[in-house]
């Protein structure tokens, strides 16, 4: 009898121990985590940032692109939203918009 | 032949005794600062260069090496775990590359720099397999950790797709593709 719970004690601290050595989580690195700097891809050869010219086969490129992406895509909504509101802004003072 | 049994058993005798007395004097210098010398260091290299190719030899490769995500998760890693050891872009030496013995390879160099270069199909798939295997279970006693306990196969063999571009990035280019947190600021 005794070996029997001595056997279970240990299968069941074996269990807890498997449980609790996961695998390393790429979220418990996100603490210091650097955004990409992506305003450095306009400062590279921008013959090759031209869509025409670049090699959109090469996987760093592709791997830069899903990087800056996101990114290039909130610059341009920001740049279009501010534009939108410089242009209402202009809009509400310019009397003759005004009706 | 009674003779030569004596003589072997007695040679052999000798050497256990003497390394013995060797092993618990406390002569050998065992700091990272004292170099070996180049007998050891041979045997160590040779050693270490074929446990790791025979140990590595039934690897298979993913076909998908070349896929952006795996550079994208490789990077990310790269720079997490690897890089105070093995360097990037810009960078020519840390504390770790001056103070580990042997000391950690340059690995944002290329093959050329290295003072090797993989000709051929098999010796470069022979490399990608040396890269897993010592990603995933370490070298002992050189300071190069196993990173399988914590970390899946598919993630080490991001790593080894991202080091198979690493030497060809610039610094801008790295840092791009080893940034982990691609999160928008608002």
């Amino acid at each position: 009898m005794k070996i029997k719970t001595l056997t279970f004690a240990i299968a069941l601290s074996t269990l807890a121990f498997t449980v609790s050595a996961q695998a390393h989580d790429p979220k418990e690195h996100m603490k210091n985590a650097e955004k990409p700097d992506c305003s450095a891809m306009k400062n590279m050869d921008h013959s090759k940032m031209d869509h025409n010219k670049m090699d959109m086969d090469d996987p760093v490129m592709q791997a830069m692109m899903k990087q800056c992406m996101k990114n290039m895509h909130h610059d341009e909504n920001s740049a279009d939203e501010s534009h939108d509101d410089h242009q209402k802004d202009r809009n509400d003072h310019d009397p003759k918009h005004q009706h | 032949m009674k003779v030569y049994i004596k003589s072997l058993v007695f040679t052999g005798m000798l050497i256990l005794v003497g390394g013995g007395l060797f092993l618990y004097s406390g002569v050998y210098p065992i700091g990272a600062d004292t170099r070996h010398n180049s007998l050891t260091y041979w045997l160590l290299e040779t050693l270490r260069e074929h446990s790791v190719a025979r140990a590595a030899s039934d690897l298979s490769i993913p076909s998908d090496l070349n896929n952006s995500n795996r550079l994208l998760s490789g990077g990310a890693d790269y720079n997490d775990m690897c890089v105070s050891c093995h360097l990037k872009p810009g960078m020519s030496e840390s504390d770790f590359t001056l103070g580990l013995y042997p000391t950690p390879p340059n690995l944002s160099e290329t093959a050329a720099e290295h003072g090797h270069d993989h000709a051929s199909r098999a010796d470069h798939d022979g490399a990608l397999k040396r890269q897993f295997w010592i990603i995933k279970h370490g070298i002992k006693a050189s300071g190069m950790p196993a990173w399988g306990p914590g970390h899946d196969d598919e993630r080490i063999w991001s790593m080894v797709a991202f080091l198979q571009r690493l030497p060809e990035l610039s610094a801008a280019q790295y840092q791009i593709l080893s940034a982990r947190d691609n999160s928008i600021d608002e």
